[in-house]
């Protein structure tokens, strides 16, 4: 990190010296953003790398081997008990089935996320902007080493003779060009970009582990069966999702949100399922004026 | 821009809004203002239903437990969808993804869609409980959703059909008569030829269930399973659409020629022979 005590690094400092600014807008987006009235002024970026720690305090692996003890689900995180219908079982029977969400996941990726944000919004005040647009995110793991990369991208810009944000954080959008412009004509001024991963394990007893693998289980009645336990952890890990990023939204509206589902299998039914949802946080400053009930054509090229 | 700039640089009035969170393009927002409606919740709908054992062993004909998998996935998973947009007041969903996954033990359905309302539905205004009951689900985009509404057409839901079939066998006699002849296999042929339809078939009872008079924008997938290639499936879904005003309204679109195209009529470059086939390109 740099010698003056900032968190970024040398090489950024001395970039964001230089005089000559730089973007990572199409020129079709530039010439939007000059006719808008934001002057580029540099390129930002920010970075995270995160270690997932398993092991560490609430984790699953503290809960011990009953569903009835302690664990997240204690501190008011979702969770759903599912207990074995059959009467005689054995020691690899699956007597009892939980979906955990799991909130040492979700925080960690939260703390790297808004980390790497934190630090693109750090560059873009040292070079004074008023916002950042074009952002563009991106969350991967660094080859083999159980690590993940948070990396932020965007263009900082100045709003030609506008205020600063109250607090000074720059605003941020995903929108740039001629998508920012539209939203701004109609109303909608960006505040940040915002996401949230929300994480469900599922614990499948008995029941679930005959589904879904297709065994002809004690009491499973013939014919296609709705796995109930699996449906409701898919649907409740996306209900997380959107209840975290409401958390942030502060009564604002989120504009071209996007949902991505992993699901990983591990053994028996027994699966992660990690829900993404980011979008564009923006605020109502002027009431709607519908645009004109466009006329349908027919191109004759 | 300005304006926008100023409205960040004082506190927010305080709101206890339900803040509006939507998966439409800016784009697709504007467009469904201008039709007099607005975007409420981002929804969602998952079901991941059971596939019995040995439903992908050798057989023939239609594999019909696969087919009914995949439309109780289907019609549990649009249950779901309706439940959160009534949850969030709305009176239809537009713009649905459909995720279908056929796995050997389970078949997995995520639809996730815009939950919509009129503008001026916020109120108690008349018809507003009835729509909210039953909200209608579509997978149309917000551009073809206004131009359906235009001409007095509207979605009430996602007709589905999907039909599973073991690709018939040729006993080793004919295989052996056949296999220097270009004939055509019938068995193949019929066995195709009928999923095909009745894919189709049910799509088109789904649509008539839930009260549509026909289905637009329909799609049409096919082809062998991963996991077993002697099973192939076909599914087809779109949007059944009931006629809602008195008769159909014709659109009457404009005929537009636009005067900005490609069409390069002479270059410079043919000057010097590198362009032989003329001017144009």
């Amino acid at each position: 990190m740099s010698a003056d005590g900032t968190d970024l690094p040398e090489a950024a400092v001395r970039r964001l010296e230089s005089t000559a600014f730089s973007s990572g807008l199409t020129v079709p987006d530039f010439a939007a953003c000059l006719e808008l009235g934001l002057q580029p002024v540099a390129l930002v970026q920010g970075f995270c790398v995160m270690q997932w720690g398993w092991y560490g305090p609430g984790a699953g692996f503290m809960r011990g081997m009953s569903p009835y003890v302690g664990g997240p689900q204690s501190a008011g995180a979702y969770s759903e008990t599912y207990r074995c219908p059959h009467v005689s079982i054995s020691a690899e029977h699956r007597a009892w089935g939980q979906n955990l969400e799991q909130p040492w996941v979700e925080s960690a990726w939260a703390q790297g996320y808004g980390t790497a944000y934190s630090r693109m919004l750090e560059e873009a005040t040292a070079h004074g902007a008023h916002g950042v647009v074009g952002v563009v995110d991106r969350v991967s793991n660094v080859a083999e080493s159980g690590t993940t990369e948070f990396h932020f991208l965007g263009t900082a810009v100045v709003v030609d003779g506008g205020p600063p944000p109250l607090g000074g954080a720059p605003w941020t959008t995903y929108l740039a060009g001629q998508r920012l412009t539209k939203s701004i004509e109609a109303g909608f001024m960006p505040v940040a970009v915002v996401a949230a991963l929300a994480s469900v394990r599922v614990w499948a007893y008995c029941m679930t582990e005959y589904c879904m693998e297709g065994t002809l289980g004690w009491g499973v009645p013939a014919g296609p069966q709705l796995v109930e336990q699996v449906s409701r952890a898919h649907m409740a890990v996306r209900q997380l999702a959107r209840k975290h990023v409401r958390a942030q939204l502060a009564g604002d509206e989120l504009h071209g949100a996007r949902i991505d589902v992993v699901a990983r299998q591990l053994s028996q039914g027994d699966e992660v399922v990690d829900c993404t949802l980011r979008g564009n946080r923006v605020r109502r400053f002027k009431d709607f004026d519908p645009i004109p009930s466009p006329r349908p054509t027919v191109r004759l090229s | 821009m300005l304006r926008g700039a100023q409205s960040l640089a004082v506190a927010p009035s305080p709101s206890g809004a339900r803040g509006v969170t939507s998966d439409l393009s800016v784009d697709e927002a504007l467009l469904l203002h201008a039709a007099g409606w607005e975007p409420l919740d981002l929804v969602c709908g998952v079901a991941v239903v059971s596939v019995p054992v040995g439903v992908w062993n050798w057989g023939s004909g239609a594999i019909s437990l696969a087919s009914d998998a995949h439309n109780s996935a289907v019609d549990e998973a649009a249950r779901q969808l309706r439940g959160e947009c009534s949850e969030a007041h709305g009176h239809g969903v537009v713009g649905v993804r459909v995720e279908v996954a056929v796995n050997p033990h389970h078949i997995d359905v995520e639809l996730v869609g815009t939950a919509v309302r009129p503008v001026d539905a916020g109120g108690g205004r008349r018809g507003n409980d009835a729509a909210q009951a039953m909200p209608f689900v579509s997978d149309l985009s917000a551009r073809d959703f206004t131009l359906l509404e235009r001409a007095g057409w509207m979605p009430v839901g996602l007709a589905f059909g999907a039909s599973f079939v073991y690709a018939p066998r040729r006993t080793a006699g004919t295989a052996m008569r056949q296999s220097t002849q270009n004939v055509e296999l019938t068995n193949y042929t019929e066995a195709m030829y009928s999923a095909r339809e009745s894919a189709m078939e049910k799509m088109q009872h789904s649509a008539l269930q839930a009260g549509g008079q026909g289905v637009v924008e329909v799609k049409v997938t096919e082809g062998p399973m991963a996991f077993a290639r002697h099973a192939v499936g076909f599914t087809a879904w779109g949007t059944a659409v009931r006629l809602v005003a008195r008769e159909h309204r014709f659109v009457r679109p404009e005929v537009v020629l636009p005067l900005d195209d490609a069409v390069v009529m002479f270059e410079a470059e043919s000057l010097r022979g590198r362009n032989e086939g003329g001017g144009t390109r």
